[in-house]
């Protein structure tokens, strides 16, 4: 009686072995083969019952990051509206002192340019410092110094840099 | 309220829903991840090519039957991954010789290895890879002879002397 190779016994348990009636009626009367199928079996079994590992990471973050967008933090919606909010209040005192200095610049030289902008911006300081709303008078508005306005458009534009590089980031 | 199939999440992820496919891999990375990792064995690279085999099975969505189970598709892939980052490496037989050189360095750790579970990763990963690859198709995907020799692109004869030489030498590792 021809014992079973071990490539009939591998394919035996894979399910590929063609005469596999004739393997079983063999199997049924031979206990070397019939332990060597045990043996090869328990191999599958171990092989197969490997834990599985953990994942260290999320893999799905990029999936999930490149979706989310704009999903803004509360605090850094706050911080763009109240950016946008300071940009239109600027934008509304500068507009009467703009629109002066817009037809006072034609100078075509460089230097008498930056002459005529450097004399325009400390006109321009000169009359912030005092400036009032003569049309408001119900409205008490206190007196700013040309330091404190310099201070206070530094600070907006500090914000502003902030708040656009806070957004870019979230983006990213 | 029940969650969604993965064939609706295949559908969402192809109208362009990219958290409908970030679900789809939360649901199935670990599993991605073991692929790689019985393949690879090196955790960092593993998580780097079943990250690789998410972007990549991304891109052919479109072309995915819908008929078919995601996951055997997406383990698929994911060997495939491995399999191609194994090739663009080392010739094997270097990679034998380091893993030996390896082992002899530290053989107070392997004699440490006392889990069942350890003793059977180390015995895998002693394996050639290209006898690892054909292991983790049969016994943890589940393809027949012919699918295997089909995806890796081999005759049916490599496949199983892949198959029989790896089971012999872990048998022997493992005794």
């Amino acid at each position: 009686m021809n014992h079973l190779t071990d490539e009939a016994l591998n394919e035996y348990l894979d399910n590929e072995l063609p005469n596999r009636a004739e393997a079983e009626l063999h199997l049924s009367q031979c206990a070397d083969c019939a332990a060597r199928l045990t043996a090869l079996q328990t191999l599958f079994d171990e092989i197969e019952s490997l834990p599985e590992l953990a994942l260290s990471k999320h893999l799905a973050a990029p999936f999930t990051r490149r979706d989310a967008g704009f999903a803004l933090p509360t605090w850094l919606k706050l911080t763009a509206t109240l950016q946008a909010a300071l940009a239109l209040v600027i934008l509304v005192i500068a507009a009467p002192f703009v629109t002066n200095m817009l037809p006072a610049i034609q100078a075509p030289s460089m230097s008498d340019m930056f002459l005529q902008l450097q004399s325009q911006w400390m006109a321009w300081l000169d009359r912030l410092s005092s400036f009032h709303f003569p049309s408001l008078p119900s409205i008490a508005m206190p007196d700013i110094s040309s330091i404190m306005l310099m201070l206070i458009l530094a600070g907006v534009s500090f914000l502003w840099l902030i708040g656009n590089g806070l957004l870019l980031r979230n983006q990213r | 309220m029940n969650a969604p199939s993965d064939r609706d999440l295949i559908l969402r992820a192809r109208r362009g829903e990219t958290d409908a496919y970030g679900e789809l891999v939360t649901r199935y990375q670990t599993n991605i991840f073991n692929v790689c990792y019985r393949i690879l064995h090196d955790r960092p690279e593993a998580e780097d090519m079943a990250q690789e085999a998410f972007m990549r099975a991304y891109d052919r969505l479109n072309s995915f039957d819908l008929e078919r189970d995601f996951a055997p598709w997406m383990r698929r892939v994911a060997a495939n991954v491995c399999l191609n980052h194994i090739s663009s490496q080392k010739p094997t037989s270097e990679l034998e010789e380091e893993r030996d050189a390896d082992q002899s360095q530290r053989p107070d750790e392997q004699v440490e290895v006392k889990e069942r579970g350890e003793q059977i990763r180390a015995a895998l990963a002693s394996l050639p890879p290209h006898y690892r690859v054909v292991v983790e198709l049969r016994h943890y995907q589940e393809m027949s002879y012919e699918e295997i020799a089909a995806e890796l692109n081999i005759p049916l004869s490599d496949v199983k002397s892949h198959l029989f030489r790896a089971r012999k030498l872990l048998a022997e590792k493992l005794k």
